[in-house]
């Protein structure tokens, strides 16, 4: 059999509500089993120490934690529907949601997939509660009910289109099912299964068929191979594993906890009884399992025991193992089972087991077994090759192997071999170009910060899932790229999106918890986009230029570093130095215009360029006068090395024309102004920037002049340091020259919507030729009307592309009521912008919609999987639709009667004979008793005075540490008063106390039985 | 926790092997019993009993005074002094000194060089580990391991504690919660040595392992001891605490996992067993792990009843009771928890 990988695991089981905590529960030999539920049934009404008919012998088993628990919303399901669902179908559809998220992807990825859908279950008892109602029966109920569905219900609310079945083997379910979804993987029926299996006891049923059967542990326990095993102790549970190819994990760079190497499933056909297990069927199945898997029984180093704890089937499966492994070389079997931590889950059992051996293997540790210290004697382990797992059992650290039984009781037997996951399992090959992209995405990455991303259908469940990440990074430090990619990859895809750049994992934590309790931050860190973003850029031109300019970016963004020195290898050969070197040391030549232009284009190119890698799709473009070069390579219009070649000449020829030209500002629309130009022949419009912005360019004499007007008049001017008057007349003497290289450097037409400043319009098949660039220098730049233009197309944001935010600026004092919901976005915020800024311009991006190429923020040793802690959700809404199940007649409102009903017959049978005993069992209440007996009184009166409680609030049923919180001081002051109020009595010491104080009632027993022996 | 890959069927005897020449002890002090401690404190005795189950103790301060009479320094030079006298080896033989405390005179200099200082050794390498109960067997490995591979031939292994820093006499605690007040009515003061060489010598006990394993990821401390600085001396926190709960449920599960895994390490059989040296947490603690462990045949040496918890000092005021008992041939368990950040400690030992 070809390998199959397990990559993602969510569970929950007695005293363990995730697999965090299974695992530690685990580790500490913890115990699951407790009292039964009160919403489950009223256990004292079944109870029999004896096993009567029609009864249990235990009053304990393992239960989940919030069965009822279910998150409707997020899966848009109605209360309606969800309270008419078996909250088995809930529980798998939040756990599968999560076992995916383990896996390290975004569930709405899978949609539409062929992901197969495979749950073991044997439980059905919320149809016997409520499908015999048939007056009640209703659409929801039928579909909220039966086997089928809850494996449909993952398939239909996951959109996976893949096999989708249940399958019931009695105890054997879930891994005979993750025997199936094996085989489906590897007959090319899916890519990925969602093998699963739950167990809810909603009715004493099977535990009075336990007891009858003479195979139910009187304390509820199962003590699997221990020489105190007495029988079978329920338990539930709910658990889901993610199962892939393992070639296709390994491609996929996914994690992988282990590695299933081997399944076998069979049965005992026509043995011994119908419902006894069969030694040589469970050696042929072992047999198999280890033959599909390719081992030897003497590499299995641990088994993960099917270990019921009944003395037979605990005989058996020895002898099943023992018949394989006796005679193996090397250290004996190491053997346990989970059931001795939370019971006999039944269609959870394989699962339970799955995920155990999965995780041991993973942590390459196998827990001790649970009772395991006081093994069976009878069992002769040592002969058989075997002994138990008496204290963990680290394992080395190359691959180890571990087995894994589960046994169904009509005879269906499944076992599994599993393997430690391959060493380079979690690291994915490097890869060539992701498929559509070109070869650039194989050179450096990287933004200098991560995003951390975070997606939830609602604010309250942002809130709560901030707060569960935030535990969780607290908990254990995990480096902040790996963690934000991680993030990127699985948290996507809800309404809410949360962004926020992250350097530090530390702070990451706290400013999530932050987040979570602020709603001005979190209103700042969250978009709720309907669409996707329509990005207007905007490329900088003179005047934003400083010393430096985006060399901390350069410095910390390998992206950016690789898309400036692209730029810089282009303009070299034209400059006769090095841009790069420039703006790295700071030097103030940057101002000079042979240098600011050339290193405008380069920062504006790196800038777009690392936009465009970082799969943020320009919609529409606009460059301001020297902005336009950037923009227009970005378009196609020419390549990198044109565009450098030609930016050079222009700034080198610029330089060399005598100073003594200038620029003036003024607040004045441009017919204003017309007269006033007209008179100066050296002097023209520089820049139409918007209505009542004017920028004048010429002789600095003649502007002179102009402004002397202008200030008589009462109009605002300002004088602009820049060193000649660009766009004017005196640009004249550079212009032939110019037209010369420009012819050798061509240019196209833009294949991106460019709104030209020069013609202060959308350029419609126009080529951005020689001629264009030529007049591009004297002309006025209309960026007013051109940005006007932009906005009528109707972007939601404006991306400042260059140094500093300028033009976004500009276009907001242009935005008419239409356009006043841009955004605008500055990934370099001014000169302390680094990595950090460029990464909140994304997230940013990302809160409003777009999906960015999440790969090119991170270097590629980054890019590495962290599991996340899953989707947090919602406990606030509960659907338990009956009460407490109680012994009929008790309660017949409770009880389904029609069922009753329906079963006419053995009703009357029953009240003669169960009734009786069971109706004692039901206590009077607290008052009743308060009235009739000094003891009593006496009692209560004393534990209310010492535990500080209304004597009301205390009844013969409180329990006095898990209800009231006695500690042991208390219990002594308790005993001072008791002996107080009860002065007949003889002396009491702690000592005779001690036993029986777990509830008020037994106290008051005790002490009547004592003042009765006094009086007698 | 076991290895897989145990050297129990190597032909090679299993891991190296070290030996405890002496052991010395030494408890400041006349033994408090409950009723002094009751009458002081103003706990009641009869609570005294029955939940914590432990008679005596001894406390470096004096308990009608409040003086300090004895430092760390001076309890496990007195043990360490005794230990090499019994030893029969001459102070020029002692290669080095571990020593394991929780409660160090000093942050700095290490209370270890103190006690070298009182013992007149110079010129040898010195140790201190900051740990709690498990510190006495983390010694014990570093002694062991310096011995069998460092090239030394014999050490001077110390533990001890002193809790009278946080014995805080003046408090009323006649309303204190169980909690707080076990604080003062579990613990002792005191201080044991041993000395390791890599020859059978005096006692000729052979240490045929030792554990020392951190099993603590992600689990809260089961105990914890404050220190206080100029900065936050006056911060109002308990210096010391303890989840009590979490104590209970773990440490009996703990030990069994601690006995199996040193049974199985050595491919001894509990039948093998002779002597258990059972974690010392109280009385009434110590008696419900031995209990669990499920060694009926070995006989328990323990000591806490009547020295109360004095931390690092238990192991050696019960290896030294051993030492009374073990003949040629026989064997003994210990087995330590420190459920601070929940170490798993033990070792083993055969008398030759």
């Amino acid at each position: 059999m070809r390998p199959v990988a397990i990559v993602g695991i969510d569970c929950r089981f007695p005293g363990a509500p995730d697999t965090a905590a299974y695992w530690d529960m685990l580790m500490r030999s913890g115990d699951g089993v407790d009292k039964v539920p009160r919403q489950r049934w009223d256990a004292r009404d079944f109870h029999s120490r004896a096993g009567a008919e029609g009864h249990s012998n235990t009053t304990e088993g393992g239960f989940i934690s919030d069965p009822d628990a279910f998150d409707n919303e997020f899966f848009t399901v109605s209360p309606r529907e969800a309270a008419a669902m078996d909250p088995q179908q809930r529980l798998l559809l939040q756990c599968a949601w999560r076992a995916v998220e383990d896996a390290g992807v975004a569930p709405q990825k899978l949609a539409g997939t062929d992901t197969g859908v495979f749950v073991g279950i044997m439980g059905n008892e919320w149809a016997h509660l409520h499908m015999t109602d048939y007056a009640k029966v209703t659409a929801q109920l039928g579909s909220g009910n039966g086997y089928c569905m809850t494996a449909n219900r993952i398939s239909y609310h996951l959109d996976l289109k893949g096999p989708s079945l249940a399958v019931d083997t009695a105890c054997s379910s879930s891994l005979v099912a993750v025997h199936l979804a094996c085989n489906a993987l590897l007959a090319g029926e899916c890519d990925t299964a969602i093998a699963a299996g739950v167990n809810v006891a909603l009715t004493p049923a099977l535990g009075i068929f336990y007891t009858q059967a003479g195979l139910s542990a009187p304390d509820g326990r199962c003590k699997p191979f221990s020489a105190d095993a007495d029988g079978i102790g329920r338990g539930e549970g709910v658990g889901a594993v993610v199962l892939r190819r393992l070639e296709d994990a390994i491609a996929d760079g996914q994690p992988v906890y282990a590695v299933i190497r081997g399944t076998a499933v069979n049965q005992d056909g026509r043995s011994n009884g119908i419902t006894a297990p069969n030694r040589w069927s469970q050696q042929e199945v072992l047999a198999a399992a280890y033959r599909r898997a390719g081992v030897d029984p003497s590499e299995v180093t641990f088994t993960e025991a099917h270990g019921t704890g009944t003395v037979l089937g605990d005989m058996i499966e020895i002898k099943a193992l023992g018949h394989l492994h006796s005679g193996r070389s090397g250290r004996p079997l190491a053997l346990g089972s989970v059931k001795g931590n939370i019971g006999h889950t039944e269609g959870a059992a394989g699962i339970a087991g799955l995920i155990k051996v999965a995780l041991s293997l993973h942590h390459k540790t196998v827990p001790a077994s649970r009772f395991a210290a006081k093994e069976n004697p009878a069992l002769k382990l040592a002969k058989q090759g075997i002994r138990l797992l008496k204290a963990p059992l680290r394992l080395r650290s190359g691959p180890a192997i571990g087995g894994l039984s589960s046994f169904g009781m009509g005879g269906t037997n499944a076992h599994a071999v599993l393997e430690s996951a391959p060493p380079y399992a979690a690291r994915p090959e490097e890869r060539d170009p992701e498929s559509g992209h070109t070869g650039r995405t194989t050179g450096a990455s990287g933004l200098g910060a991560g995003v951390f991303t975070l997606t939830a259908p609602s604010t309250a469940a942002l809130r709560r899932n901030l707060l569960v990440q935030a535990d969780a990074l607290e908990r254990r430090r995990v480096p902040a790229g790996p963690l934000c990619w991680s993030s990127n990859r699985t948290k996507t895809g809800h309404r809410y999106r949360f962004a926020l750049p992250a350097k530090d994992t530390g702070e990451l934590a706290a400013t999530l918890r932050e987040a979570a309790g602020d709603d001005d931050l979190l209103a700042r860190l969250v978009g709720n986009a309907t669409g996707k973003p329509q990005v207007g850029l905007l490329f900088t031109g003179q005047g934003s230029q400083y010393p430096g300019m985006t060399a901390r970016l350069y410095l910390q963004s390998p992206l950016y570093r690789r898309f400036l020195n692209e730029a810089d290898e282009a303009l070299a050969p034209h400059l006769g130095g090095s841009v790069r070197d420039l703006l790295l040391s700071g030097d103030e030549a940057v101002h000079r215009t042979g240098w600011t232009q050339p290193a405008l284009f380069a920062v504006e190119y790196a800038l777009a360029a690392s936009l465009t890698e970082l799969g943020v799709p320009p919609a529409l473009l606009l460059g301001h006068s020297v902005g336009e070069y950037a923009a227009a390579v970005l378009a196609e219009v020419f390549p990198l090395e044109q565009a450098a070649r030609l930016i050079a000449a222009r700034g080198a020829l610029m330089e060399r024309l005598p100073e003594g030209g200038g620029m003036l500002a003024v607040r004045a629309p441009l017919s204003e102004l017309a007269e006033l130009v007209d008179a100066e022949p050296l002097v023209g419009v520089g820049a139409v920037n918007g209505p009542r912005a004017t920028v004048l360019s010429g002789d600095l004499a003649a502007l002179e002049r102009i402004d002397e007007t202008l200030g008589r008049q009462g109009v605002r001017t300002r004088r602009l340091e820049v060193s000649h008057a660009f766009h004017s007349p005196l640009m004249e003497p550079m212009l032939d020259t110019f037209a010369a290289i420009a012819d050798e450097t061509g240019g196209g037409v833009p294949k991106l919507p460019v709104y030209s400043t020069v013609r202060g319009r959308l350029l419609e098949a126009e080529p951005m030729d020689a001629k264009y660039w030529t007049e591009h220098i004297s002309a006025p730049v209309l960026f007013g009307d051109a940005m006007n233009r932009l906005l009528e197309a109707g972007p939601t944001h404006l991306v400042e592309v260059g140094p500093r935010p300028v033009l976004t600026g500009m276009a907001r004092a242009l935005r008419s009521a239409a356009g006043a919901g841009v955004h605008s976005v500055a990934p370099v915020a001014g000169e302390e912008a680094d990595g950090s800024t460029f990464a909140e311009a994304l997230a940013e991006l990302f809160r409003s919609g777009l999906d960015p190429r999440w790969d090119a923020v991170y270097p590629q040793e980054e890019r590495q999987p962290q599991r996340l802690a899953p989707y947090a959700f919602s406990d606030a809404h509960r659907f338990w639709t009956r009460s407490t199940v109680r012994a009929a007649p008790a309660d017949l409102s409770v009880v389904p009667d029609h069922a009753d009903t329906a079963s006419a017959h053995p009703r009357d049978e029953t009240a003669a004979h169960g009734h009786g005993a069971v109706l004692t069992a039901v206590l009077p209440s607290a008052a009743e008793d308060t009235a009739v007996d000094p003891v009593t009184r006496a009692v209560i009166e004393a534990v209310a005075e010492v535990g500080g409680y209304a004597t009301d609030e205390v009844s013969r049923l409180s329990l006095l540490y898990e209800d009231l919180g006695f500690d042991s001081v208390m219990i002594m002051e308790l005993k001072d008063r008791l002996q107080e109020r009860l002065d007949g009595l003889d002396t009491i010491s702690v000592q005779d106390l001690l036993p029986r104080l777990s509830s008020v009632g037994d106290l008051v027993d005790y002490l009547q039985d004592r003042a009765g022996s006094a009086v007698a | 926790m076991q290895s897989e890959h145990s050297p129990q069927h190597d032909s090679a005897p299993p891991g190296a092997v070290s030996y405890l020449a002496s052991v010395g002890t030494a408890l400041p002090g006349d033994p408090v019993d409950n009723a002094a401690l009751a009458r002081t404190l103003g706990v009641n005795e009869e609570w005294i009993d029955v939940f914590i189950g432990t008679r005596t103790r001894h406390f470096a301060r004096d308990l009608e005074t409040g003086e300090v009479r004895w430092s760390l320094a001076d309890l496990c030079a007195r043990a360490a002094e005794q230990a090499l006298t019994a030893s029969g080896l001459a102070p020029h033989e002692i290669d080095f000194v571990v020593m394991g405390t929780a409660t160090p005179d000093h942050l700095m200099p290490a209370t270890v060089n103190h006690v070298v200082d009182q013992l007149g050794l110079d010129q040898i390498p010195t140790y201190q580990l900051q740990s709690g109960c498990a510190g006495a067997v983390q010694a014990l490995q570093l002694g062991h391991t310096l011995v069998t591979g460092g090239g030394h031939k014999a050490g001077l292994v110390i533990g001890g504690d002193v809790c009278s820093k946080h014995l805080d006499l003046d408090r009323d605690l006649s309303s204190a919660a169980p909690s707080d007040l076990v604080n003062y009515v579990l613990f002792g003061d005191g201080a044991g040595a041993a000395v390791v060489t890599s020859t059978p010598r005096g006692e000729r006990l052979a240490l045929r392992t030792v554990l020392n394993r951190f099993t603590g990821l992600g689990r809260e401390p089961g105990q914890v001891i404050d220190w206080f600085g100029l900065a936050d001396r006056h911060e109002d926190r308990q210096a010391v605490r303890e989840d009590y709960k979490a104590i209970e449920e773990s440490v009996p599960t703990m030990a069994v996992e601690i006995l199996w895994e040193l049974l199985e390490e050595l491919d001894w059989t509990p039948e093998d067993v002779d002597f258990l040296l059972p974690p010392q947490l109280s009385g009434r603690m110590t008696r419900r792990i031995t209990d669990g462990l499920g060694l009926p045949d070995a006989v328990e040496v323990s000591c806490v009843a009547d020295t109360g918890n004095n931390g690092n000092a238990l192991p050696f005021l019960q290896l030294e009771a051993l030492l009374g008992k073990i003949g040629q041939g026989q064997r003994a368990l210990a087995v330590a928890v420190e459920s601070s950040k929940w170490i798993k400690s033990g070792f083993a030992l055969e008398k030759i």
